[in-house]
C-alpha cells in the first residue's frame, strides 16, 4: 500500500464539492487527505473545501472521513457558475 | 447478542474504534457449545469476487472439520462463481448439522456488487441452522429492510456500541483504575461520546497524571478533531525516542524489529515493539510469535498526518530502507510498494522488470497492471522488457485498448537498444535489467500482435503474426511456442482448413505438456477433439480425451479445469457411437466433478452434450430446454463458434416438426442458400438444408443446395459434413432419384463405418431405416448397417422411460423424497428429519427442480420411474 496521496483533481469528470465534518481538524489534514484547504467554523465544525474530485474519489474522500471517525454533517455541491467572492473566505484560520 | 441464534442475519454496524471485532470475538467466547463457528477476517484482496467465495467456504470447511468435507469438493472456486456454484454450497450447507455462525469481520471492504448479490442470494436460502454475522463500517446492500420487517435481522449500531456513564465508570476507574470523580467521569463520557477508541487514548493521557481534573476540562474546553488533542497529549508524554519511533515507522503497513532497525537505522527495534505492546500504544500483534505488528489504523492515520517537519523530509531516505530490506528478504512487491511510496520511479522500474516473470507465473496480472499504472509513461518507453511484461499482463486481463501502441514502443526501445538504429534519441537511454529476458522478446512481440488480429477478426494478419511467432520463439520457449501454434490453429480452423489446424494445435499440445503446462493441456485438448470430430475422426477424438484424463490423473488430487470437459466430449462421442449407457456414466462424472472442474465453455458444452442425449431417448422438449440455457451460457473463449447452439437447436425444432421456430431461427440468423459458403458457417447452412427437406422442398433447390456444401466440404476434406451431407442427400433424393440417393448412402455408410457413427443415421428414423434395409439386401456393409437398422427400431416420440437425471439427488433429498411418498404433511416430515421447515421447503424446491416437476405427486412418480428410491415402501 503507498501512502501517497491522490491526486483528486486529476479526475476528467471533476466537480467540485466542499464537505463538513463536525470537530476542528488540524491543519495538517489538509495535505494528508489532499483537499486544498479547511476551514474552522464557529460552529465546531471543519469545511473542507475545493475539492474537485469525481465520484469515484468523492466516495474515496467519504471512506476516509469514515475510517476517521469523523461525524459527517454535510457534503454540498458547489455550482462552477456561481461566484466564488460570495463564498466564505478560504482559508486554515478561524474566521472572525 | 444472544438473540443472534434464533435470527438469520446479526449486523454489527459501526464507524471505526466501537470495538466491533472485540464484541464479536467475546460473543463467541460465551457463546454456547456445540455451536461451530466459521470467522473470515476479510482485508482488501478479498474484494473480489473469486477470492471471497474461496475464503468463504475454505472457512466453512475449516469450522466444520471433518464433518465438512463436502465444503472441499466446492474448492476451487471459479472465477465466475454464478447462481449454479452457490446453489451447491446451499447444498452442503444443508447437509451441516447443528448450529453455525459464519462471521464475516469488516465487511465495509467489499464493495463489488457481485458478492453482495451472491450473498443475498445465500442469505435468502439460508438453512435456519445457519447464521450470518457481519461487522461493518456500512451497512452492507442486503435487502435489510426486509429482513427487519420479517424479524430476521438483529442490528447492533453505534448508539448500541457507546459507553453508557456506568460504563466508563466501570472501564475508567475498574479495568484502569484511575480512579477519577464521577463529576470527571461525566465530563469524559460526554465529550468522547461513548466512542471506546477515545476512551482508550483518554486512559493512555490520564496514566500517571495528578492533574486528571484539570487534563479533563481542558479536552472537554476544545472543539478540535477528539483523535488530534489525544494523540497530541499521548505524543507529548512519551520519551522522545518512543515519539521519534512511532513518527519513523508509522508509514510501515506491518512492522518486524529487524525491518525497524533497518528503517530508522539503530538496534533495539523489537525491544520498542514489546514496550509499545505493554503500554498499549495502539499496536496490534499479528501473530502469536509476537514478530510482527501493526499499528491500529486510525492511531497510524493521526500519526502520519502529524509528522514533524524533519521526519516528513526524510521519508524517501526511510521508503527506501524499507524497500532495501524487503528486497534482502526476497519479497519484491513488497519493496515495490515501498519505493512506489518514496518516489523513485527509476528504482520501481527495475525491481518491476525482475519481479514480472515470477508475479507472471502465480497469475498475478492485476498487480502487475497496478505497477504499470503507478509508473510515468515516459519511463516505460524506454524499457522494452519491462513493457512486454505489462503488455502480457493486459493481454491476460483482455485488456487490449493500448497494447499496439506499447508493442509499437517496444519494438523501437529494442531496435535502439541493440544499436540498430544508432541515430535514434532514444539510444542513450534505454534500460534492459534482466537481460535474459532478450532472446523472448521477437516471439512474444508477434504473439501478442497475433492476439490483436484474432481479437478483431482479421484472420490474414492472425496466420501472418502467428507463422512468425513460430519462425521467431526460441526453441526452448515451449509456452510463446504454443500460444503461436494454437492461435494459428485457430485462424486455420476458422477458415475450415482442418488438418492443417490440427497439426497445428497438435504441436501446442505437445509443447505444453512438455513444459508440463498440464492445465493448458487440458484446454487445447477441448479444441483438438473439436477438430479431429469435425474430420470425421471420432476415434482419434476419444485418444485426445483420455490422454488428457490421464496426464490429469497423473498430476495426484488435485482435480484440475477442463477434466470435467473431457467428460462432457467424451460423452458426446459415445452417444454419437450409440453408447448411451457409457453417454450417461460420462455426464454423471462431469456433474460430480460440478462446474468448477470446467473451462469457460463448460457451462454450454456439457449441457449440448446432455440435450443430444435427451433427443436420442425421445425427450426432444427436455433437450430443447436444456439448449435455451446452453443458448444463454455461450462464450466464445477464443474459439470460433463453428457449432452455434441456435442452429442446434433448430435442429431440434425440426426433428419436433416445429417448422415455425425452425423458420423463425432461419429469418433471424439470416442463413440463405445463396450465401457464399465458408466453413465458419457450415453448420448453420446444413441445419438450413435440413430445415429445407422437412418442408419437403426436395426439388431441384435444396438439391442443388446440397450438392454445393458437399463441394466445399470435399475441398476442405472435412469427412464429418461429408458424412452428413450424403445422408441428407440420400434422403432428399430419395423419392425423385433412387440410384442416386443409394449411392450417396453407400458413401456415407463407407466413410462413417470405420469410425462407428451411429446417431448420425439413427435420428433420421423411418425414412432412413428403408434405405437401410435396401443396404443390408444388396450386402453393402451389411453388418454395419444391421446394427444401424437396430439403433433406429428404437422408436422416439414416446415418453421417456429413464430420463437423464441432469443433478443426482443427494443423500438428504433421497430421505426427503422417501417422506413425500409417504402420507406425511411437510411440518410433520421436517420434523421427522430433525430439520426446520425452511430447511425442509428448500430440499422440496431442490427437489422438483432436479426432477423436473412442480408439485409432490409427480415428483413421488418420476422417482419411482426412475427407480431412484429402491422397491420397499417406506410406510
Amino acid at each position: 500500500m503507498t501512502d501517497r496521496p491522490a491526486h483528486l483533481s486529476d479526475q476528467r469528470d471533476a466537480e467540485t464539492y466542499q464537505i463538513c465534518v463536525r470537530g476542528h481538524l488540524d491543519a495538517a489534514w489538509a495535505a494528508r487527505l489532499s483537499v486544498p484547504s479547511l476551514t474552522h467554523e464557529t460552529d465546531s465544525t471543519t469545511t473542507l473545501r475545493g475539492i474537485a474530485a469525481d465520484q469515484a474519489a468523492l466516495h474515496g474522500l467519504l471512506q476516509r472521513v469514515r475510517d476517521l471517525g469523523l461525524t459527517l454533517v454535510s457534503v454540498v455541491h458547489i455550482d462552477p457558475t456561481t461566484n466564488l467572492s460570495f463564498n466564505p473566505p478560504v482559508n486554515s484560520k478561524r474566521p472572525k | 447478542m444472544g438473540r443472534g441464534t434464533k435470527s438469520k442475519l446479526t449486523l454489527i454496524s459501526a464507524p471505526a474504534g466501537f470495538g466491533k471485532t472485540t464484541l464479536l470475538a467475546e460473543w463467541l467466547a460465551n457463546s454456547a457449545s456445540g455451536r461451530a463457528v466459521a470467522w473470515l477476517s476479510l482485508d482488501q484482496t478479498d474484494n473480489d469476487l473469486a477470492t471471497f467465495w474461496s475464503h468463504l467456504v475454505a472457512a466453512l470447511q475449516a469450522a466444520t472439520g471433518a464433518a465438512g468435507a463436502a465444503f472441499t469438493d466446492l474448492l476451487p472456486v471459479g472465477p465466475k462463481p454464478d447462481e449454479a456454484f452457490l446453489a451447491k454450497l446451499l447444498n452442503v450447507l444443508g447437509d451441516v448439522s447443528g448450529d453455525l455462525d459464519l462471521v464475516l469481520d469488516d465487511f465495509h471492504v467489499i464493495d463489488q456488487r457481485s458478492i453482495e448479490e451472491g450473498l443475498s442470494f445465500l442469505l435468502e436460502h439460508l438453512p435456519s441452522n445457519i447464521h450470518l454475522v457481519m461487522s461493518t463500517r456500512a451497512d452492507p446492500a442486503l435487502a435489510l429492510g426486509r429482513l427487519r420487517a420479517r424479524g430476521e435481522l438483529i442490528e447492533i449500531r453505534s448508539g448500541d456500541l457507546r459507553f453508557i456513564p456506568e460504563e466508563v465508570t466501570a472501564y475508567i476507574n475498574g479495568s484502569m483504575r484511575l480512579g477519577l470523580t464521577a463529576q470527571d467521569i461525566t465530563v469524559l463520557g460526554g465529550r468522547t461520546e461513548g466512542w471506546i477508541a477515545a476512551l482508550q487514548l483518554a486512559v493512555l493521557s490520564l496514566e500517571g497524571r495528578n492533574d486528571a481534573t484539570a487534563f479533563i476540562e481542558g479536552f472537554a474546553g476544545s472543539d478540535r478533531y477528539i483523535v488530534d488533542y489525544l494523540v497530541e497529549e499521548v505524543l507529548q508524554r512519551v520519551p522522545d525516542e518512543i515519539r521519534h519511533f512511532l513518527f519513523c515507522s508509522c508509514f510501515l503497513e506491518r512492522l518486524s524489529g529487524s525491518l525497524c532497525d533497518a528503517v530508522i537505522g539503530s538496534s533495539g527495534g523489537k525491544a520498542m515493539l514489546d514496550a509499545l505492546d505493554r503500554q498499549n500504544l495502539f499496536i496490534v500483534p499479528l501473530d502469536d510469535r509476537r514478530q510482527w505488528y501493526r499499528y491500529h489504523h486510525l492511531f497510524a492515520d493521526v500519526l502520519r498526518a502529524h509528522l514533524p517537519d524533519e521526519v516528513r523530509n526524510e521519508l524517501p531516505t526511510l521508503h527506501r530502507r524499507a524497500a532495501d530490506w524487503y528486497e534482502e528478504q526476497g519479497d519484491r512487491p513488497e519493496a515495490i510498494s515501498q519505493v512506489l511510496a518514496g518516489g523513485d520511479f527509476e528504482r520501481a522500474a527495475e525491481l518491476m522488470e525482475m519481479a514480472i516473470p515470477d508475479v507472471q507465473k502465480a497469475r498475478g496480472e492485476a498487480i502487475i497492471r497496478n505497477w504499470m499504472r503507478a509508473l510515468p509513461t515516459e519511463l516505460v518507453r524506454a524499457r522494452p522488457v519491462l513493457g512486454m511484461g505489462f503488455v502480457g499482463a493486459l493481454a491476460a486481463l483482455g485488456e487490449l485498448g493500448e497494447v499496439e501502441g506499447r508493442l509499437g514502443d517496444i519494438e523501437r526501445g529494442l531496435a535502439a537498444f541493440s544499436g540498430g538504429d544508432a541515430r535514434s534519441s532514444l539510444a542513450h537511454r534505454v534500460v534492459v535489467i534482466d537481460t535474459t529476458q532478450l532472446p523472448r522478446m521477437p516471439g512474444a512481440m508477434e504473439l501478442y500482435r497475433t492476439a490483436l488480429a484474432q481479437v478483431r477478426g482479421d484472420i490474414p494478419r492472425m496466420i501472418y503474426h502467428a507463422e512468425r511467432v513460430l519462425a521467431l520463439a526460441q526453441p526452448d520457449d515451449h509456452v510463446s511456442r504454443a500460444a503461436g501454434s494454437s492461435l494459428l490453429g485457430i485462424a486455420y480452423w476458422s477458415a475450415g482448413n482442418l488438418e492443417q489446424a490440427r497439426r497445428l494445435w497438435s504441436d501446442g499440445r505437445d509443447g505444453l505438456e512438455h513444459a508440463t503446462h498440464i492445465a493448458d493441456v487440458l484446454g487445447v485438448s477441448v479444441a483438438l477433439a473439436d477438430i479431429s470430430i469435425a474430420q470425421g475422426h471420432l476415434v482419434e477424438a476419444k485418444q485426445v480425451y483420455d490422454h488428457a484424463l490421464e496426464l490429469a490423473a497423473a498430476q495426484g488430487v488435485q482435480v484440475l479445469r477442463g477434466t470435467a470437459d473431457m467428460y462432457a466430449g467424451l460423452a458426446a462421442l459415445s452417444l454419437q457411437q450409440g453408447e448411451l449407457q457409457i453417454a450417461h456414466q460420462h455426464l454423471q462424472k462431469c456433474h460430480e466433478l460440478g462446474e468448477v472442474a470446467g473451462l469457460p465453455q463448460h457451462p454450454y458444452r456439457w449441457r449440448v452434450a446432455a440435450a443430444h442425449l435427451r433427443q436420442s431417448e425421445g425427450n426432444l422438449e427436455g433437450a430443447v430446454a436444456l439448449l435455451d440455457e446452453a443458448v444463454r451460457l455461450y462464450v466464445g473463449d477464443f474459439f470460433p463458434n463453428v457449432r452455434p447452439v441456435a442452429a442446434t437447436r433448430a435442429r431440434v425444432w425440426i426433428a419436433q416438426g416445429r417448422l415455425g421456430d425452425a423458420t423463425r431461427w432461419q429469418r433471424e440468423t439470416g442463413v440463405g442458400i445463396d450465401d457464399e459458403l465458408s466453413y465458419l458457417r457450415e453448420f448453420e447452412h446444413i441445419t438450413l438444408a435440413r430445415l429445407l427437406i422437412a418442408k419437403n422442398e426436395t426439388g431441384g433447390v435444396s438439391s442443388a443446395f446440397l450438392a454445393r456444401l458437399l463441394d466445399q466440404a470435399t475441398s476442405g476434406d472435412r469427412v464429418g459434413s461429408i458424412i452428413e451431407l450424403s445422408v441428407l442427400q440420400a434422403l432428399a433424393l430419395r423419392t425423385s432419384d433412387a440410384a442416386g440417393s443409394f449411392l450417396a448412402l453407400e458413401k456415407a455408410l463407407s466413410l462413417a463405418e470405420p469410425e462407428g457413427y451411429v446417431r448420425l443415421f439413427a435420428e433420421e428414423g423411418e425414412p432412413m431405416a428403408a434405405l437401410l434395409r435396401l443396404a443390408v439386401k444388396r450386402r453393402i456393409v451389411p453388418t454395419y448397417a444391421q446394427r444401424l437398422l437396430a439403433a433406429v427400431g428404437q422408436p422416439r416420440g414416446r415418453p421417456q422411460v429413464h430420463p437423464d437425471l441432469i443433478e443426482p439427488l443427494s443423500e438428504r433429498e433421497l430421505d426427503v423424497l422417501r417422506l413425500l411418498r409417504s402420507d406425511l404433511g411437510g411440518p410433520e416430515i421436517a420434523r421427522e428429519l430433525s430439520v426446520s421447515e425452511n430447511t425442509m421447503r428448500t430440499h422440496t424446491k431442490n427437489i422438483y427442480e432436479k426432477l423436473g416437476v412442480n408439485n409432490r405427486r409427480s415428483a413421488v412418480r418420476r422417482a419411482e420411474e426412475l427407480n431412484l428410491l429402491g422397491r420397499n415402501s417406506p410406510h
